[in-house]
Parts: structure tokens; C-alpha cells; sequence
């Protein structure tokens, strides 16, 4: 009988050894960091490296071979640093110790890197920016027909592309994207599906017809011509984006507008695009790199090397040097690379909105 | 300030009837409310006051002039949306002088205009803020005085108290309600609150399918509701509705049979409101099924004669447990009697 009972000394058995579970939570929580933070680092490595090296190459190389030497010196030096950083990292979560050993760390690093390699840094591989014939200088004669052209002119002619192609999306998209957003009309699911399956369609196998419409409208190595046809291929991608955003604008805000005086247009101006202002940041930084980065559809339509922009530039370059001085193709590299990587240092943290969308209240 | 008139207002969607008819007249300052449930066209018809829609038939007048085609900016119409639709990107001042950026007004009288219309509805401290860092009764306010600040014919307020809590509510039923009188600006409420609608409207129209079942005051909807849609719409705890049958000057609801003066036949709907029941001797036998204490009262369900019903005493604390026999009374004067088909209140009403 009794054995059916609850057992009444069941209480004790409660009490649990708080300290030695905290100890195994914190515990848990650093190896985690720890295996993540490795992790990152490993995969980040393959990214990291090239541009690094790169921007090594381009400060280091003489005429001649390549030299890996001031690579490995520097990531000698660099490595640790990382590492130390890491563990600190981990281990403290005091902003003030954390910025101090990063603060310390990158002194070190500094004046470690100034006395091994420091004397080995130079300008020269930079010289295409002020004298146009380093290609001739080189090998006497250039590939690519009569004089090479002033980097400044590819430069102008990338910058003239990428704008215009910016403003042309985000004038289109945003009004496009209005319109789908806030209009019932006939056909506008029709539309939209239409919109995504162009978006879906390679781009690439239009490439020949894109060409010979080009060659008979008479826009063939114009770069009007590249910034239509660029902006006509990218655009329902930066609509179904910005329609995205008006979707998030509530409806009472325009109403409220339009009770408050306001034309459609006005509230549209007034009210509804301050609302979608990171979507068009977006969208306008997106376009301009995707400009800026265009190679294909370029070294297609534009051939005249006064045409030529950043990327055919390079391309040119390295055709015609490789093998024969690193050093100026790894610069013109970081040249080309520097202001989409500036515009995506100062944008970030809009772009990493642009998924979410929405407005906030 | 204008007298309102609407005239077999209907709004067709393709596919669907927002609203049916409405015929509604609302005099110069006067604060009605339009009180019904969600789908019932109170917001449809609000838009078309404003403007944003226009009716599919019928008229809108101001005033005496036809205004169907007149569009929203030109109508001076101030609107409070229940999200209060502040524009985020401006400050507080410059969204209550928004309106006034469409008049030909001076930046310097605009802004007094502004200034004294926040003072009146009390948020002149909080001008250079933006509306993401005001509570939502401060928004609710900012609304008001965008509204306000055009000296509109006609304020619209479309459910404004429903985002707010329930004692931010209290306070502003009572500020909304002094700013209405200080102004004088006719005002219509929409709202599916009942307590909202009675406790600031002049008058209550209550809708329900597109149509207005009733309209008066919150005195005559909740006395002499017309419909059986009113009488179980308005009043809280609800009223009880219970079928019965009238036969030969006696209506028969479940057990119990009982007298009726006037006329009356066929199926009916018997509703007797939860505070006309008492416990009395003199009452049918029923059962207690539920007491839930209130606060100020208690509410009761009890399974009877006359079937399951709900009544209320005053008290904090049940005086009846569950399951307990008691036996209950009503006030023949305060039931009503309704027509089952039609749903139309009959000029009958228990004999006493």
C-alpha cells in the first residue's frame, strides 16, 4: 500500500546547483562566439586576400615579376593582431578594453609594418594617372590600337554612364513603382508577372540583336546608346523594388494629404516619397554600380577608345601588360574599385534595409 | 462650419455594395456619431465626405450646394484617421501647418494659427518634435489640430480613440468633446464603440450593412430601438433576445406563457435588457448558471423558464452562487417585442 504513495522527500531533489549551470551557460556562450568568430574569419579569408593583395601589388611591384614576399610579411604582421583582438574580443564585453586593444594593437601593427616593408612602398605603378603612354612606355608598341587614351577620359566616360543610368532608374522606378502600388488598370497582373519573367529572361542573349538595333538607330559606341540599353535591361528589377516600398507607405497618409489641400502630385512629392527615401538610396547606389561594373554590354557597343570606360580600360590594360608589369594592372584595379567602394561604405546602411522596406513611424 | 446632407448615397466596387443608401441630414455644429460594425460602410461614407471617393448615386451637399464633384483638397474638410496619418519626415509644427501651405496664407500668420490651435488641444510644448517621439495620445492631438487648423466646414474623425489606452480614451472623449464645443465645428464620428458614440455624439446613427437602421439619440436607440440589429447592438451587458410565438393575445417563450397588449402575431423576438431582470419571489424558476463580479456589479447567466438569460445586480460581490435556485422577475414597461421576419419593432409589449 504505502509504495503507492508519492515519496514525500521528493523536495530536496528540486534544488539544483545554480553557480555550476551558470558556469556551463557561460561556458556554452564563449565557445559559441569563438566557433563562430573562426568561422567567419576562415571564409572571409578567400574574399579578403585577393583585394588585399591586390592593393599590395599595387603599392610593392617593380617592373618585372611578382614578388610575394611583402604579402606574407604584412599578413605575418596582420594575422596576429586579428587574433589577439579576437580573443580579447571574446573574452571582455568592456567597450573600453575592447577599443583599447584594438587602439594598441593597431599601433603596433602600424610601425611593425613601417620597418619591414615600409621602404618597399611606392607611387610609380600609379603613374598611368598622370602620363597616358605607359603602355608604349612599356612595350614600345600598344595592341590596342595607335595611342592608349588618358585614364581620366575611361574615368569621365564610366561617371557619365553611371549617372545618367542612376538618374534615368530612379526617376522611372519610382514613378513606375507608384503607379503599380497605388492604381488598379487593366492588366496590371499581367504587368507584373511580365516584369518578373524580363527580370528572369539572361539579358545576355539579346546581346546581337541589342547590337545591330543599335548599329541602325545609329547609337552603336555611343554611350547614350549603353546607358539605354543598361537601364532598359535593369529596370523592372528597381520597379518591383520601389513598388515594394509604396506598398509600405500607408494609404491613410495620402489621403490625409490630399484632404489637407494637396494634389495627387503634391501628396506624392510631399508626403509619400520622404516616406520610401531609403528605397530610392537603394536603388540609386545599386544602378550605379551595376553601371559602373558593366562589362559585357560595353566591350560589345563601344569600341573607339575614346569610348572606352573603367572597365574596358583595364580590361585593355591587361591585355596588352600582363606579364610584363603587375604593378600598373593591380593599380588601375584598386583605381576602378575605389568609388563604388566608397559609395558602398557611406550607403551600407541603407542597402541593408532595402529587403525589409517599410517605413518608420 | 456647414449643414451636411446626404441623399440616397449609395457606393458601388465592382462586385460588391460598400453602401446602399444613406439619407442622413446633419444640422450646422451639431457632433453625431455614425456607430455600427466593422464592414458595415461608416468608413465608406466618411471618404465620401471627404472627398476620396466619390458616390456611385445620390448627392452630398454642403450647406445646400451639391458638392459630388468637388474635389477632396477644395472641400476644407479635417480628417482624423484612426492611424492618425502623420507625415513622419516633418515636425509637429510643420504638420499642423501643412493645410495651410495650400492657402494663400502668410509663413508668420500660419505659424500663429498653428501655435494657437496647439495650445487649444494642448500640445504647444512638443512643436519641434518629430511623430515618432510622441506617445499615441500626443499623436492622436497632433491629428486634432492638422485637423482643426484649416477651420474646416466639417471634422471627420474615423475611429480616434481606438489605438490609444483605455484611460488615455476617458481623457480624450472629454477633450475632443470640449474642442468640438469650443469651435462649434460640426463634427461626425465614426466608431464601433457604443460608449465612444454615446458619450460624445449629440445624436447616433447607427449602420449596419450599408444601411442606417435608426438614427437619435443614445436615450431613444437604447429605449426604442427600431430593429432587433439596434437593440442587440446597443447596450452592454447585451440584451436578451428570446424567440417566441404569439397566438390569441398570449406569446409563449419556451415554458413560460405570458400576456401581450397590443398587436402582435406569429413568430416574435422577445428582448427584455439584463438590468430589467431582478430576483423576486413573485418570478419564473431558473438556475444560476454563471456569476462574474464586474466591480461595480455582477452579471449573471441563469438557465430558466424563459431560457438562458443574463442579468445584473449592483454589488461588487455575487449574492447568488452557481447552481443556485432562484426565481426571476421582469418589469413588463421595459420589454420590447420584435417581428421575427422583418426584425421591426411591434407596438406590443407584455401585459403586466
Amino acid at each position: 500500500m504505502s509504495s503507492h504513495a508519492l515519496p514525500t522527500a521528493a523536495a530536496p531533489r528540486l534544488r539544483l546547483d545554480w553557480p555550476k549551470l551558470a558556469r556551463r551557460a557561460r561556458l556554452k556562450r564563449v565557445t559559441g562566439r569563438s566557433a563562430l568568430l573562426a568561422f567567419l574569419l576562415i571564409v572571409s579569408l578567400p574574399i579578403l586576400l585577393p583585394y588585399f593583395w591586390m592593393v599590395v601589388i599595387s603599392f610593392t611591384a617593380r617592373s618585372g615579376g611578382v614578388s610575394t614576399q611583402v604579402l606574407w610579411t604584412a599578413c605575418a604582421v596582420i594575422a596576429p593582431a586579428v587574433l589577439i583582438y579576437s580573443v580579447v574580443h571574446i573574452a571582455t564585453p568592456s567597450r573600453g578594453l575592447r577599443l583599447a586593444t584594438a587602439l594598441s594593437l593597431l599601433v603596433i601593427a602600424a610601425v611593425l609594418l613601417a620597418g619591414l616593408v615600409g621602404r618597399q612602398l611606392h607611387l610609380a605603378n600609379y603613374r598611368f594617372l598622370w602620363n597616358p603612354n605607359i603602355v608604349e612606355e612599356l612595350r614600345s608598341k600598344a595592341t590596342a590600337g595607335g595611342q592608349f587614351p588618358s585614364v581620366w577620359i575611361a574615368f569621365r566616360n564610366s561617371l557619365a554612364l553611371a549617372i545618367s543610368q542612376t538618374a534615368i532608374i530612379l526617376v522611372v522606378a519610382s514613378l513606375a513603382g507608384y503607379y503599380i502600388s497605388r492604381f488598379a488598370f487593366r492588366g496590371r497582373e499581367a504587368f507584373l508577372q511580365g516584369m518578373l519573367v524580363l527580370h528572369a529572361f539572361p539579358a545576355m542573349t539579346l546581346i546581337i540583336p541589342i547590337f545591330l538595333i543599335l548599329h541602325w538607330i545609329g547609337l552603336l559606341d555611343t554611350i547614350a546608346g549603353v546607358m539605354l540599353v543598361l537601364a532598359t535591361i535593369e529596370l523592372p528589377f528597381y520597379v518591383f523594388v520601389m513598388k515594394g516600398f509604396f506598398d509600405a507607405v500607408p494609404w491613410d497618409i495620402e489621403m490625409s494629404a490630399m484632404t489637407d489641400g494637396a494634389t495627387r502630385r503634391q501628396a506624392f512629392r510631399m508626403v509619400v516619397l520622404p516616406q520610401v527615401r531609403v528605397g530610392l538610396i537603394a536603388v540609386g547606389v545599386f544602378a550605379f554600380i551595376r553601371a559602373w561594373e558593366e562589362y559585357i554590354f560595353v566591350r560589345t557597343m563601344l569600341i573607339e577608345n575614346t569610348n572606352w570606360v573603367m572597365s574596358l580600360y583595364l580590361f585593355w590594360v591587361s591585355d596588352d601588360i600582363m606579364g610584363v608589369d603587375y604593378g600598373i594592372v593591380a593599380a588601375v584595379s584598386v583605381f576602378y574599385v575605389l568609388p563604388s567602394l566608397l559609395l558602398y561604405v557611406f550607403c551600407q546602411r541603407y542597402l541593408t534595409q532595402m529587403t525589409i522596406g517599410g517605413i518608420r513611424g | 462650419m456647414a449643414r451636411i446632407e446626404l441623399k440616397n448615397v449609395r457606393k458601388q466596387w465592382t462586385g460588391a455594395t460598400a453602401v446602399e443608401r444613406i439619407d442622413l441630414a446633419i444640422d450646422d455644429g451639431a457632433f453625431i456619431a455614425v456607430l455600427g460594425p466593422s464592414g458595415c460602410g461608416k468608413t465608406t461614407t466618411l471618404l465620401m465626405l471627404a472627398g476620396i471617393y466619390s458616390p456611385s448615386a445620390g448627392e452630398i451637399a454642403f450647406d445646400g450646394a451639391r458638392v459630388n464633384d468637388v474635389e477632396a483638397r477644395d472641400r476644407n474638410v479635417g480628417i482624423v484617421f484612426q492611424s492618425y496619418a502623420l507625415y513622419p519626415n516633418m515636425s509637429v509644427l510643420d504638420n499642423i501647418m501643412f493645410p495651410l501651405r495650400f492657402k494663400k496664407i502668410e509663413r508668420a500668420e500660419g505659424e500663429a494659427r498653428a501655435r494657437e490651435i496647439a495650445a487649444l488641444v494642448r500640445i504647444d510644448a512638443l512643436l519641434d518634435r518629430r511623430p515618432s517621439q510622441l506617445s499615441g495620445g500626443q499623436q492622436q492631438r497632433v491629428a486634432l489640430a492638422r485637423a482643426l487648423v484649416k477651420r474646416p466646414h466639417l471634422l471627420l474623425l474615423d475611429e480616434p480613440l481606438s489605438n490609444l489606452d483605455a484611460s488615455l480614451r476617458l481623457t480624450m472623449r472629454t477633450e475632443i468633446r470640449r474642442i468640438q464645443r469650443e469651435l462649434g465645428v460640426t463634427t461626425i464620428l465614426v466608431t464601433h464603440d457604443q460608449i465612444e458614440a454615446t458619450t460624445m455624439a449629440d445624436r447616433i446613427v447607427v449602420m449596419n450593412g450599408g444601411r442606417i437602421e435608426q438614427e437619435g439619440t443614445a436615450k431613444d436607440l437604447y429605449e426604442r430601438p427600431e430593429t432587433l440589429f439596434v437593440a442587440s447592438f446597443v447596450g452592454s451587458p447585451p440584451i436578451n433576445l428570446l424567440d417566441g410565438h404569439v397566438a390569441g393575445g398570449e406569446i409563449k417563450v419556451r415554458e413560460a406563457t405570458l400576456k401581450v397588449s397590443g398587436s402582435a402575431a406569429g413568430p416574435i423576438v422577445l428582448g427584455i435588457r439584463p438590468e430589467s431582470l431582478l430576483v423576486n419571489a413573485s418570478g419564473m424558476p431558473a438556475k444560476i448558471v454563471a456569476a462574474e463580479p464586474m466591480g461595480r456589479e455582477v452579471l449573471y447567466s441563469a438557465e430558466g423558464a424563459l431560457g438562458l438569460v443574463r442579468f445584473i445586480e449592483p454589488g461588487a460581490e455575487a449574492r447568488h452562487r452557481e447552481g443556485q435556485n432562484i426565481s426571476l422577475a421582469f418589469h413588463p414597461e421595459a420589454t420590447l417585442l420584435f417581428d421575427k421576419a422583418s426584425g421591426r419593432r411591434l407596438d406590443a409589449r407584455i401585459a403586466s
